[in-house]
């Protein structure tokens, strides 16, 4: 071999290897949407409604678990993953079992702020748009205060839940202000929502006498499409594959409208089938399984604010003020409506007793009654709660909760990773 | 019940593919001999005990003439032209033997060959690890080589069973009993809490995708409506198409494979046919699998249970037996209903059927070889609809067109048809609604009520191509050039079928979706043998390798269907469509030197370079150093010859493992909301990610001693994973509820390996080997760089201090006081991989030629959750594993029960924690019987010989008393996938009793 063909054998190699080592491995793999993309204005909409899809999902789990711990529902087997946990049939909501509820009801609370100010850095295209932005963002804040005991804002100290009401009002305010028509007049409807929450009375009144009687604003939910939303409660309740829970020793099993009781309530339906939950609680062993009628379908929306409750809001607010016939008068007009019998309390404890009775109605498997009942127990309200609605009442029926706790804690997830949190709370 | 295995034209037509293959093997063939000169024969025994040795390459050098030696050690090659010869006699694990001798023309010579053990075989070839092929006695890292004609005896079901309980330091665990269903591997235990621990896999040099195929489950809905279990590109390649496998087990041995390879390499080398004429080899095995019980004898239940369920299901079964082949109630049993599967008898029920048929052929001249081979199998599972069909042929062709030229082509097709039961933890599944009983998802426990769920088709094709083209090219006597291109193909077909009127989804669903996995791999070697000063040789390697993996899938998906009949996705009434892409690039580049001072010591350095498209975009390049040494002291002039041989050796190097391919960006998922664009925040991102790197101390010795009769093989390893990637949990106030990947933790592995072989007895008739192994395996976790303790799912945590991962939950702190549980939060349990991994076996020769092996596994040290026992209880299922405690309750009343039964069987003291246990178990891997036909029956097959084997394998099992329900090596809804070892409600593999003809022409 010579020196030249010896160096032709050489450079064959090297050649290679620097081929091989020179391998460009730049990649860009399609599906998911780096951050750049969302400060175009194209992707105004898009972030929007995410903001929206984020309370969704946020008030589906708080929906559900709270429905369950205040009794709109008894446990009827299934503990997976569309069941009710065992702590949660018992009336427990423990830090370390509420870490979806937290993470996802925070998601939704920081999508919104960081949507909004992704949307102001590039320059709102459509000021509606931005202002169903806050619409939702405020609901975000609004199931925060309603449901969880402690505020937590990115990443900071544990704080009064007081600053999710003040959030909350202040986005409603920006929404309305932003929004025509139905968002404009949610927005209004949520703020009194929020207002009477937090023990302004006139405040909410206020915002709640400008609200139709027949308004409903509702949070969407999608079955059947990609990546849908399905409504838990709904889903969670059909015969296939969960009947987790049951309207069976609830307070509405001899209330509601059924085929038992074909003059019952038509505004808190259920259906009576010869079958049982899919599994057995500890309680009660295999519950007979009677299924909520009210949402029939797991693409079925929730509502978020209606007339409704604003003439409820005012009732409270006759309640506080003494005027307990003026509010069994609201009320009565809307048991009127409902095509139900009216109510006769004979005074002022057995009209609050009736006002409580008619928001569980009115707002039933809607994810408000938890926080109904957080802030009577806070104000000290006169009347009690129904008898299934509360462990001392459930010792020789089923709704066997052991305790009833009524706010959700911070999550461990927030403890173990917020620096700021040093232990437990709630 | 309809059948729902694979039948009519397909099944001819395979069988009809064998047709032309075996004529093309034909062809291959050379032709017989146009001279009949002469001929040439005798016997080829073993030095030590003068009994005959088996399948020795016998050959004249420079020609194609040659044969291999049959089981009484009789070989003949017939027409040889007259001349002189060197006839050459070769065999892995002996010294190979050369003899001159002439033949004359008509006549026959006489040779008789002895061949000497090698039993350390400090002269053989390994390739793994190494730039280039070394010499055993040159390296200076553990390597385990199975040689699989030498040491394997039954026909393992495929190359997860072959290599279960033989390599020191790998626990090899099916995780069900669903057909075609793949194995966790593990090599010294985790390295990586975040990435795959799977090995990398490669088949005669070419990359193959090495983690598991993708599950059979819609996109839609919860993810477990499956037989939730995945297969192994492993077990694409045929047992008997293996020559040999060579496993390397850290990063001191894996530095030249780079980022991916921390987790080890095993390497399978497949047969390329022997210089000489055809050999031909058929196989026919014919078997049944049958589950071991898995619950508490009946014989244990309280008085309120029947001593059957409804259906006539058994708590040792956990009620599923009477779908379960080989388990069925007897047919005189009043409570079968009509149409129900029964036992009628003798041979009316022995299990799942096993039936595998192989042929091959291998032979050439020194300018080319063959081998080409095809091997089918048709296995029912003992589920019901499981099946798989498997049809695996190959071709390795090896072409010498120059003396400095080498092509090798290596090619595999597999064509795989799985049929599955829907299993696992699964609402629509067979087992979760037979093991909860009348609590099922039916609140019914009868044959007819449960048997609907068999509706569900769930159907697998796999068609996997491994094709690899190695060019060797040798211009000069010291320097030589690899040059390889490899390609891994594998499709995946998945239907998965609720039909309409499906007992669970009455409008019927359906989902269809492609796969491809590919990797293609460009692969170069340079090496330059150089001789320095003072007699030291020394070797310089140098090369480069580029890797791309893409994965994509396409999926349909369609719900509610107008009416009965066999729907595809076109006939729903809601149709959607999915699709995810990834593809991932590595390119890297090695240099090695290797110095061999006086054949006697020897020393390699190296390091390797790699990018790869998953790293960050501030990252940059790794580089993965390594250096290692090997001293054989027996050569030394000091050495007593009697002492045997002994090889010292040391090795330290590094490996990685890449973070995934998103891992890196800030990103947001487009989720949709009713049909309109919605953006949710995904992942946070990490521009400064990079691989974990794992470096790796090992350090050992080999050795033979006793006149060969005893080997040591012993490695102590300490590895320690820096820069390891940690989910790092993220603030859930600041939006991105997820975890983040980042380079923050390190995790420290170390342990030994020992293995050791006894000849007891070996004389003309008689032989008698007995050996073990035993691994110990610790792991701790060294620093989470100040991240949060974070859960990796199953109890498996990863906490600083503790083993990676630890099984921490909740524990009962009184479990044997008679009172109600006192219980302690975030109590750890111990680890969740075995800690002590011990393997026995032993072989019997006997007279004739036969053949008894055993082979034995104990796994000790590990935790993990009964799942399906926590989802039964929280439920207030009476569950078969309670049994005992619902007898006390029953029989001697609620106070009677100890707080640890209270807290396992009373839902009143419910939480899933306390379904944690610990793990041990010892099995019986495979007892083996075989012996050789006679020749004389041999012939009457027209072949040279015939050998039988009867085989059982997992057969035996204890486990751990606290363990009361299912098996250890259960895993969950993921298949071997995992991370966390934790069971859910799925058959456990089964017991194999086979029996096997092998017939070589």
């Amino acid at each position: 071999m010579t020196n030249n063909g010896t160096r032709k054998i050489l450079i064959l190699p090297v050649a290679l290897v620097a081929l091989l080592a020179a391998c460009d491995t730049e990649v860009v793999n399609p599906g998911r949407v780096q951050e750049e993309f969302l400060f175009e204005t194209a992707a105004q909409e898009a972030i929007v409604k995410g903001i929206g899809r984020g309370v969704s999902e946020a008030h589906n789990w708080i929906g559900y678990t709270s429905a369950a711990i205040s009794r709109e529902v008894h446990p009827s087997g299934s503990t997976g993953s569309f069941g009710i946990q065992v702590e949660w049939q018992n009336g427990e909501l423990d830090y370390e079992t509420i870490g979806t509820h937290w993470n996802l009801s925070q998601r939704a609370r920081w999508w919104g702020d960081d949507g909004i100010a992704k949307i102001n850095e590039t320059g709102a295209e459509d000021q509606k748009l931005l202002g169903e932005a806050y619409l939702w963002a405020g609901y975000a804040y609004r199931l925060l205060g309603e449901n969880f005991c402690n505020s937590v804002i990115d990443g900071g100290p544990a704080g009064n839940r007081s600053v999710y009401y003040d959030r909350a009002i202040a986005h409603f305010e920006q929404a309305a202000a932003l929004t025509t028509g139905d968002m404009a007049t949610a927005a209004v409807a949520a703020r009194a929502s929020v207002k009477a929450f937090r023990g302004d009375w006139a405040g909410a009144v206020s915002d709640a006498s400008g609200i139709p009687d027949n308004f409903q604003f509702v949070l969407p939910y999608h079955d059947g499409f990609g990546n849908p939303t399905l409504n838990r409660i709904q889903f969670a309740s059909q015969a296939e594959p969960y009947k987790a829970h049951t309207q069976k020793f609830t307070k509405y099993e001899e209330y509601s409208l059924s085929e038992n009781n074909p003059n019952g309530d038509p505004r808190v339906p259920y259906r009576v089938t010869d079958e049982t939950g899919d599994a057995a609680v500890q309680c009660c062993g295999q519950v007979p399984w009677w299924p909520q009628d009210k949402y029939q379908d797991s693409g079925d929306d929730i509502p978020l604010s209606k007339g409704a409750e604003m003439r409820l809001i005012e009732a409270e607010a006759m309640l506080n003020a003494g005027d307990w016939q003026g509010a069994t008068a609201k009320i009565n007009a809307l048991r009127a409506a409902a095509g139900t019998f009216a109510i006769e309390p004979e005074n002022i404890t057995e009209a609050w007793r009736a006002l409580k009775f008619e928001r569980g109605v009115v707002l039933w498997l809607e994810g408000r009654r938890l926080g109904d009942f957080y802030r009577w127990n806070r104000d000290n309200t006169p009347g009690g709660r129904h008898p299934l609605e509360t462990p001392s009442g459930s010792q020789d029926v089923g709704s066997h909760l052991v305790q009833q706790d009524l706010c959700f804690p911070i999550a461990r997830s927030e403890v173990d990773t917020n620096e700021n949190i040093d232990g437990p709370t709630g | 019940m309809a059948d729902r295995s694979f039948e009519g034209p397909r099944r001819r037509g395979w069988m009809g593919a064998l047709v032309p293959v075996a004529a093309a093997l034909a062809l291959l063939a050379p032709a017989a001999a146009q001279a009949q000169d002469g001929t040439i024969t005798g016997v080829v025994t073993d030095a030590a005990g003068q009994r005959p040795i088996a399948s020795v390459q016998v050959h004249l050098v420079g020609t194609s003439l040659g044969t291999l030696s049959r089981d009484n050690g009789r070989y003949i090659i017939l027409n040889v032209p007259a001349g002189d010869y060197t006839l050459r006699a070769e065999r892995i694990g002996y010294g190979s033997v050369e003899m001159q001798l002439t033949v004359a023309a008509g006549g026959t010579v006489e040779q008789d060959l002895t061949l000497s053990q090698q039993v350390l075989g400090l002269d053989e070839i390994v390739v793994t690890g190494t730039a280039g092929a070394a010499r055993r006695r040159e390296v200076g890292n553990s390597v385990t080589q199975l040689n699989i004609e030498e040491e394997i005896v039954g026909p393992p079901q495929n190359v997860d069973a072959l290599l279960q309980g033989r390599v020191p330091g790998m626990s090899v665990t099916q995780s069900s009993a669903s057909s075609g269903g793949g194995a966790m591997i593990r090599l010294r235990g985790n390295v990586s809490m975040t990435q795959s621990n799977q090995p990398l896999i490669y088949v005669d040099g070419v990359r193959v995708r090495s983690e598991g195929f993708a599950k059979n489950v819609p996109p839609v809905g919860y993810s477990g409506r499956s037989n939730n279990d995945v297969s192994s590109p492993l077990n694409s390649i045929a047992p008997q198409d293996i020559e040999r496998i060579e496993v390397i087990k850290g990063a001191a041995a894996t530095t030249l494979y780079g980022t991916e390879a921390s987790a080890g390499v095993i390497q399978i080398f497949t047969k390329r046919g022997n210089v000489g004429q055809a050999t031909w080899t058929g196989q026919v095995n014919q078997g049944v699998a049958r589950n071991l019980p898995f619950g508490p004898d009946p014989s244990l239940r309280p008085p309120s249970e029947n001593p059957t369920s409804l259906s006539g299901g058994r708590s040792d079964f956990l009620f599923i037996n009477p779908w379960l082949r080989g388990r069925k109630p007897m047919c005189d049993d009043p409570i079968v209903v009509e149409g129900q599967p029964c036992d009628s008898g003798l041979f009316s029920d022995m299990g799942a059927w096993q039936q595998d048929y192989a042929m091959s052929v291998g032979g050439g001249a020194e300018t080319v070889r063959y081998f080409v081979s095809t091997t089918f199998g048709n296995d029912d599972g003992v589920l019901p609809n499981d099946n798989e069909k498997k049809l695996v042929l190959r071709g390795n062709f090896t072409f010498s067109p120059r003396e400095d030229l080498q092509l090798q082509w290596n090619t595999s097709y597999t064509n795989g048809r799985l049929g599955h039961t829907a299993a696992g933890n699964n609402a629509h599944g067979m087992t979760l609604n037979t093991f909860r009983r009348d609590r099922n998802y039916l609140n019914d426990e009868s044959f007819n009520a449960i048997n609907p769920f068999l509706n569900q088709e769930i159907t697998t094709q796999l068609d996997h191509l491994i094709t690899g083209l190695t060019a060797t090219w040798s211009p000069l006597a010291n320097f030589s050039n690899r040059l390889s291109v490899g390609y891994d193909l594998a499709q995946q077909d998945n239907r998965n079928l609720r039909p309409f009127g499906f007992i669970r989804a009455p409008a019927g669903i359906i989902a269809t979706s492609r796969y491809e996995f590919n990797t293609l791999t460009v692969d170069y070697v340079g090496s330059v043998d150089v001789a320095l000063p003072r007699g030291i040789q020394s070797a310089f390697s140098f090369g480069g390798q580029s890797i791309t993996e893409r994965i994509e899938e396409t999926t349909a998906y369609g719900e509610d269907f107008p009416g009965p009949g066999d729907p595809d996705v076109d006939n729903a009434g809601t149709t959607l469509g999915f699709e995810d892409r990834t593809r991932v690039v590595t390119a890297g580049f090695f240099v090695e030197g290797k110095f061999d001072f006086s054949n006697k010591y020897f020393v390699t350095a190296g390091v390797r370079v790699d990018g790869n498209s998953a790293f960050g975009s501030d990252f940059g390049l790794q580089t993965y150093p390594k250096i290692s040494g090997s001293y054989i002291i027996s050569d030394e002039d000091f050495w007593n010859e009697s002492w045997g041989s002994m090889k010292l050796r040391a090795a330290w190097g590094q490996a990685g493992r890449a973070p995934g391919a998103f891992d890196a960006v800030r990103t947001f998922n487009a989720a949709g909301w009713g049909g309109v664009p919605a953006f949710l925040p995904s992942n946070v991102g990490n521009a400064e990610i990079g691989p974990e790197t794992t470096a790796e101390l090992e350090a050992g010795l080999e050795a033979s001693m006793i006149d060969d009769r005893l080997t040591v093989d012993f490695t102590w390893f300490s590895q320690n994973t820096f820069d390891a990637l940690f989910s790092v949990r993220q603030v859930p106030s600041l939006g991105f509820t997820g975890s983040q990947l980042a380079n923050v933790g390190e995790l420290a592995n170390s342990g030994l390996e020992l293995g050791l072989n006894y000849t007891v007895v070996r004389n003309d008739s008689w032989s008698w080997d007995l050996g073990g192994t035993l691994s110990l395996t610790d792991s701790e976790i060294i620093s989470l760089g100040g991240a949060p303790e974070f859960s990796i799912g199953g109890y498996g945590w990863v906490i600083e201090g503790q083993p990676a991962p630890v099984i921490r939950a909740y524990r009962i702190s009184n479990p044997d006081a008679h009172e109600d549980p006192i219980v302690v939060q975030d109590s750890v349990f111990g680890p969740n991989q075995p800690t002590t991994i011990a393997g026995m076996h032993t072989t019997f020769g006997l007279p004739g030629g036969i053949t008894l092996a055993a082979r034995a596994e104990y796994q000790g040290g590990a935790w993990m959750s009964n799942g399906a026992q926590a989802a039964a209880t929280r439920r207030s299922v009476r569950w078969a594993g309670c049994f005992e405690a619902y007898n006390i309750w029953e029989t001697q009343g609620y106070t009677a029960l100890t707080a640890e039964e209270r807290g396992r069987c009373d839902v009143q003291h419910y939480r899933s924690d306390f379904s944690i246990q610990p793990s041990d178990f010892f099995k019986i891997r495979e007892v083996s019987l075989q012996a050789p036909l006679p020749d004389s029956w041999a012939a009457m097959m027209s072949a040279s010989r015939a050998s039988v084997t009867f085989s059982g394998r997992n057969f035996f099992r204890w486990v751990d008393p606290a363990m009361r329900t299912l098996d250890p090596e259960v895993g969950g809804n993921v298949g071997y996938n995992t991370r966390v070892r934790s069971m859910l409600e799925h058959v456990p593999p089964p017991a194999f009793y086979t029996f096997s003809l092998q017939v070589v022409f």
